[in-house]
């Protein structure tokens, strides 16, 4: 039927993809096994219900017997609940990874992390930043993702890694060119740091 | 109790088990590799990982018995000198499995057993993540369980960030999921 895996493995190693990464990473969706897990579940069930059925046919009260049919069908039951649980534990562990970028690297994902997620999880990660957005916008446009450490001075230096164009930042347009160093409002250099597109210059 | 969503909770229970069966089983004839049917017959001694063998336990389905990590000769090895025993290849989750088995199992002195190696190799462990650097702690820590692991880390990143805030380094960080530091220049 399901080949020769022993149940519930494949689910496992859906959850042991999770613990390999290193944390706050995401690695690519797991379609492929993903998928078969959930097969195997339909599998289970299946055989749960034909378990029942032969059990009724043979005039056996299904909640009270405890025949080799009986553990059977438990061991088919049981099995279901812990792919449930791979799976969801798969899905709820990627979903707080998701929640966070919204508030690390803004509205737009970068597309080596965007190939990464699933569908569903793109329509998760734009309605979580447009709630986040609208919650702002309800506190007369608050920025909260903004100095996540508190400042020390308003103004900070920063050196350019990609190539942005000219901006408008504050009064007039800058050139943000690649390697070209700026004296900057901490407010405004926030995004591009967390975008990986400027770095802190110390010293 | 784990949260339900604990991926090394799960992880610790996919751990094998040796138990015997006390009832038949039909139709997961897969779980015993030595069975030529697709049913299980009573007394039939396989390994099922802990998630099912405790259920099944619990039913009087099954009787458990202790897996190899916590058998004569690791304990012999644990008391010789617990700090180069390697628990990683043995079982990942040694301390988890230990204490998910120790009400189950007839044998008393497993907790009492859990405790003394967790001591032991703590004192050792700590003082290693303080002390040494980065390539000549690599050995030791391939020794580690999980939950030593953890440890161990917790001791260097914190380490790390007293030594950070002494010197006062770069207030932004790269956030991790962004990967490398730097992307290679595509001209």
């Amino acid at each position: 039927m399901e080949g020769t895996e022993i149940y519930g493995r494949r689910a496992c190693q859906l959850v042991k993809e999770l613990a390999c990464a290193e944390p706050g990473q995401l690695t690519r969706f797991n379609d492929d096994l993903f998928n078969q897990v959930i097969k195997e579940c339909t599998v289970h069930y299946s055989q749960f219900y034909e378990l029942t059925r032969k059990m009724q046919e043979e005039g056996l009260d299904v909640q009270s017997a405890r025949n080799a049919d009986h553990f059977g069908m438990l061991i088919h039951h049981l099995s279901l609940l812990r792919n449930k649980r791979c799976l969801m534990a798969y899905v709820h562990k990627r979903s707080e990874v998701i929640q966070n970028l919204s508030w690390k690297v803004g509205r737009v994902l970068p597309e080596e992390i965007e190939n990464k997620l699933s569908d569903p999880e793109k329509r998760y990660f734009k309605s979580h930043s447009s709630a986040l957005q609208s919650y702002m916008r309800g506190m007369d446009g608050l920025d909260l993702t903004v100095d996540m450490v508190p400042p020390k001075d308003p103004y900070i230096k920063v050196r350019v890694l990609d190539d942005i164009g000219v901006t408008a930042m504050g009064d007039r347009d800058t050139n943000l060119a690649r390697h070209s160093i700026h004296f900057l409002k901490r407010s405004d250099a926030e995004h591009y740091m967390f975008q990986g597109m400027m770095e802190e210059l110390l010293g | 109790m784990a949260s339900y969503y604990d991926i090394d909770d799960i992880l610790a229970e996919e751990e094998f088990i040796p138990v015997v069966f006390q009832k038949a089983a039909t139709g997961v004839g897969l779980l015993d590799p030595s069975s030529e049917t697709n049913n299980i017959e009573q007394g039939a001694k396989v390994e099922l990982p802990f998630w099912l063998a405790h259920e099944l336990h619990t039913r009087q389905a099954v009787v458990m018995s202790i897996p190899s990590c916590f058998n004569q000769m690791t304990k012999k090895e644990i008391q010789a000198d617990p700090g180069s025993v390697d628990l990683r290849n043995r079982c990942q989750y040694f301390y988890e499995l230990g204490c998910k088995l120790a009400p189950m199992v007839s044998d008393r002195t497993i907790g009492s057993f859990l405790l003394y190696a967790f001591k032991n190799r703590y004192k050792e462990v700590l003082s290693k993540a303080h002390t040494s650097t980065f390539i000549a702690s690599t050995k030791p820590l391939t020794l580690l369980t999980k939950e030593e692991t953890h440890l161990c880390d917790a001791a260097q990143s914190s380490m790390a960030a007293f030594k950070k805030w002494r010197i006062g380094g770069s207030r932004f960080e790269r956030p991790a999921v962004l990967g490398k530091k730097r992307k290679p220049s595509d001209e």
